[in-house]
C-alpha cells in the first residue's frame, strides 16, 4: 500500500503544477484575444467613463503577471471573480451548470464501460466468428464518427422519426425537483420522486448515448485486441486444462490481465467526452457548462473563461488520477512497486 | 475398474487449415496403467504437445481439429463424450503441468485465489477456510515452508522453483487419476528443475497417481519412467521398459536420441552413432504416407 501512496503523492504533485500552468495559459490567452471586456459587458450606451471605472475594477489597466497577482490572491480564497455575463460570482454560475455536464459524462461513462468492455470481451471469445464481426464492424462504426455526428443521427432516427425519447432537455417542465445536489438522476431519487427520476433518466439517455459511442467503440476494440493477445498466454491454457467454462475463462482470467493496458486509454477518452459534450448540449439543448462557457467566451468574460476552463482541466486531471489509482489497484506488479517484466 | 487409466487408440489428427490440412498424429496408440509413469519422448513437433492436449480434451473443441481414434479415461471413451462432460474431468481427474511455471500461473492472482478455484472444481461449495487449510497442507507436501506467505503472493513475486511447486501442488491437489506433464520445468535451470522433479515423483508415489510425462530429455525420462514410447514424426516408433530401451534402442531414431545426450566422459559434443540417412530432420508437417516406420 506504500507504494500506491507514493504514487498517489506524486500524481497529485504533478496535476497541481498542470493546473497551475493551465490557469497561466488560460489567464494570458483570454486577455490577448481582442476586444475590451469592459465595453463589451457594459454594451455600446455606456460612457467612456463608466468603462473606464470597470476596467480599473477588474485591474485591466494593470501589467497582465499583476493582474496574476491578484487572480491567485482571489483563487486562494475560492474566489473566481463575477462573471461580466451573468453578474454573479462565476463559482455560483458552475455550480449551477457543471452538475449537469458531469451528469451526461458520468452516463456516457458507464455506457462507454457498460455496453463497451462486454461488447469487447464477447468479440474476443468467439473471434472469427459472426457475433465477432459484426461487434467489430459497429465498433469500427461507432470511432469513425465524432459524438455531434452521433447526436443529430440519434435525434433524427429515435426522437424524431421514432419519437421514443424527448429532443431536447434534461427534464419535462411538470416535474418539481428540489436542488440538493445538481443532479437530476441523484435528487429526484433523494426526493424519492420515481416519476421524475424515470422521466429524466429517459431524457438523458439519447444524448448521453451519442457522446458515449465513440468511447464504446473504443473500449470493445481495446478489449478485444488485448484480450486476444492475453489468450495466447500460457496461464489462459493452463485455466483450460483445469475445466473452467469457458465464459469464466474469458470473463476472469483473460479479462483481468488485458483490462490494465485498455484502462489508460478508456480513462482519456473519458476525460476527452468534457470537451465533447460542447457540442452534444449544443444539440440536444442540455443546460450544461458547455452553453455556459459558449456563451462566455463570445463575450470575453475573463474570469468566467478561466474559471470554466480550470474546472475542465481540474476535472480531466481528476479522471487520470483515478484512472492511475486504478490501474495500481488491478496491476500487482504496480501495486508492490515492482517492474513488469 | 480394472481399465488401464488411459488407453490411446489410433489417434489421429490433422489440423484443417487455408492451405489444406496438415497431418500432424498418424495413428497413437499408447496405454498408461494404474499407478504407471509412462514417457512419452520426441523432438520438437514429433506430436507429443498434440498428444498431451488432446488426452486433456483441450484439442476436441478447436475448430480447426479433425480428429478419430479413441482415447479412453478410466474405460471411458473421451470422443463419446460431450464437450461439458470432459470439461467436468479436467482439474478434477486429470491435470497437467506446463513447461513454465511463472506465465502458467495468473499474474493477477494471488496464488492463494488459484488455489481456491482449483480446489472449487472438484467441491465446488468448498469455504474459504477449508481452501486454505488444503492448500497449506498440500504446499507443505511440496516442501514449501512458508505456506501462508506463498498463498499471499502473486506468481511474479517467487522463484521460478516456487512456482514450479505450486503448480505442482495445484495439479495434485484434486487427487487426479492422470496427471499429465508436458515437458515440466524446462523453462527453469537444471538444479531447481531436478528438484522440482523429484518432488514431483515422490509426489505421484505417494498418492498412486498415474503420469504421462511429456519430454525430450531423456535423462529425466529414465530417471523418472517406468515405461517409454518414442514418439517421431506423428507415429509411435518404439515402445517397451525404459530400461530395455536404453539399453537396447530399436529404432535408428531411439539411437539417434540416445546417442543426442551428452555425455561428460566424451568431447560434451553428441556424438551420432545412428545413420542420419535413416531418417529425416524435424519437420512439423510430415507427408501422411511414404514415411518410414
Amino acid at each position: 500500500m506504500r507504494s500506491v501512496c507514493k504514487l498517489l503523492a506524486g500524481r497529485v504533485a504533478i496535476s497541481l503544477l498542470v493546473l497551475a500552468g493551465v490557469s497561466v495559459l488560460v489567464f494570458a490567452i483570454a486577455r490577448i484575444i481582442p476586444g475590451d471586456p469592459a465595453r463589451i459587458a457594459l454594451g455600446p450606451n455606456a460612457t467612456a467613463e463608466q468603462v473606464r471605472k470597470l476596467r480599473e475594477q477588474l485591474h485591466l489597466d494593470e501589467p497582465v503577471w499583476i493582474q496574476y497577482g491578484f487572480f491567485v490572491r482571489d483563487l486562494a480564497k475560492g474566489d473566481l471573480g463575477v462573471s461580466l455575463y451573468t453578474n454573479r460570482p462565476v463559482t455560483t454560475d458552475i455550480a449551477q451548470f457543471l452538475p449537469a455536464t458531469l451528469e451526461l459524462i458520468l452516463v456516457a461513462g458507464i455506457f462507454m464501460i457498460g455496453i463497451g468492455l462486454p461488447l469487447g470481451i464477447l468479440s474476443a471469445r468467439y473471434r472469427g466468428r459472426a457475433v465477432d464481426h459484426v461487434i467489430r464492424i459497429a465498433s469500427l462504426l461507432g470511432v469513425s464518427a465524432p459524438s455531434f455526428v452521433w447526436a443529430v443521427i440519434l435525434m433524427l432516427l429515435f426522437a424524431f422519426f421514432l419519437p421514443l425519447f424527448p429532443i431536447a432537455g434534461r427534464i419535462s417542465t411538470d416535474y418539481e425537483i428540489a436542488r440538493a445536489t445538481g443532479f437530476l438522476l441523484v435528487d429526484s431519487l433523494l426526493a424519492a420522486n420515481f416519476a421524475a427520476f424515470g422521466n429524466a433518466l429517459w431524457h438523458i439517455v439519447l444524448p448521453a448515448f451519442a457522446l458515449a459511442l465513440s468511447g464504446i467503440g473504443q473500449a470493445a476494440r481495446l478489449t478485444r485486441a488485448n484480450m486476444i493477445e492475453t489468450y495466447e498466454k500460457p496461464f489462459i491454457e493452463m485455466a483450460r486444462s483445469y475445466g473452467f467454462p469457458e465464459k469464466r475463462i474469458a470473463r476472469r482470467y483473460a479479462f483481468r490481465p488485458s483490462l490494465i493496458p485498455s484502462l489508460t486509454i478508456l480513462g482519456l477518452d473519458f476525460a476527452a467526452m468534457l470537451g465533447n459534450a460542447f457540442l452534444v448540449e449544443a444539440i440536444f439543448a442540455w443546460p450544461g457548462l458547455s452553453r455556459y462557457g459558449v456563451t462566455v467566451i463570445l463575450r470575453k468574460d475573463l474570469n468566467a473563461i478561466v474559471g470554466t476552463v480550470l474546472i475542465i482541466s481540474a476535472a480531466f486531471l481528476i479522471a487520470n488520477l483515478v484512472v492511475d489509482l486504478l490501474i495500481a489497484f488491478l496491476n500487482p506488479r504496480i501495486r508492490y512497486g515492482q517492474e513488469s517484466k | 475398474m480394472n481399465a488401464p487409466t488411459l488407453d490411446i487408440r489410433d489417434l489421429r489428427l490433422s489440423f484443417a487449415g487455408y492451405s489444406g490440412t496438415v497431418d500432424v498424429l498418424h495413428g497413437i496408440s499408447l496405454t498408461v496403467r494404474r499407478e504407471e509413469r509412462v514417457a512419452l519422448v520426441g523432438e520438437s513437433g514429433s506430436g507429443k504437445s498434440v498428444t498431451a492436449r488432446s488426452v486433456l480434451g483441450l484439442m476436441q473443441s478447436l475448430q480447426e481439429t479433425r480428429i478419430s481414434g479413441d482415447i479412453l479415461f478410466e474405460g471411458t471413451d473421451l470422443g463419446s463424450m460431450k464437450e461439458s462432460e470432459r470439461r467436468r474431468l479436467r482439474g478434477t481427474r486429470m491435470s497437467m503441468i506446463f513447461q513454465d511455471p511463472v506465465s502458467s500461473l495468473n499474474p493477477v492472482f494471488r496464488i492463494g485465489v488459484l488455489f481456491r478455484e482449483v480446489l472449487a472444481r472438484s467441491n465446488p461449495g468448498i469455504s474459504a477456510r477449508e481452501a486454505r487449510e488444503r492448500a497449506t497442507a498440500v504446499l507443505s507436501e511440496v516442501s514449501i515452508r512458508e505456506p501462508d506467505r506463498v498463498l499471499d503472493s502473486y506468481p511474479f513475486q517467487l522463484s521460478g522453483g516456487m512456482n514450479q511447486r505450486v503448480m505442482i501442488a495445484m495439479a495434485l491437489v484434486n487427487e487426479p487419476a492422470l496427471l499429465v506433464a508436458d515437458e515440466p520445468g524446462t523453462a527453469l535451470d537444471v538444479t531447481v528443475q531436478d528438484q522440482t522433479l523429484r518432488l514431483m515423483h515422490r509426489l505421484v508415489l505417494e498418492h498412486r497417481t498415474s503420469v504421462l510425462f511429456i519430454s525430450h530429455n531423456l535423462g529425466i525420462v529414465r530417471e523418472f519412467t517406468d515405461r517409454l514410447y518414442v514418439i517421431y514424426r506423428g507415429r509411435i516408433v518404439e515402445e517397451g521398459p525404459t530400461q530395455a530401451v536404453f539399453q537396447s534402442p530399436g529404432h535408428p531414431y531411439t539411437r539417434a536420441l540416445l546417442a543426442a545426450v551428452p555425455r561428460i566422459t566424451r568431447n560434451g559434443i553428441p556424438e551420432f552413432d545412428a545413420d542420419p540417412a535413416l531418417f529425416d530432420a524435424p519437420r512439423i508437417v510430415h507427408e501422411p504416407t511414404g514415411d518410414r516406420p
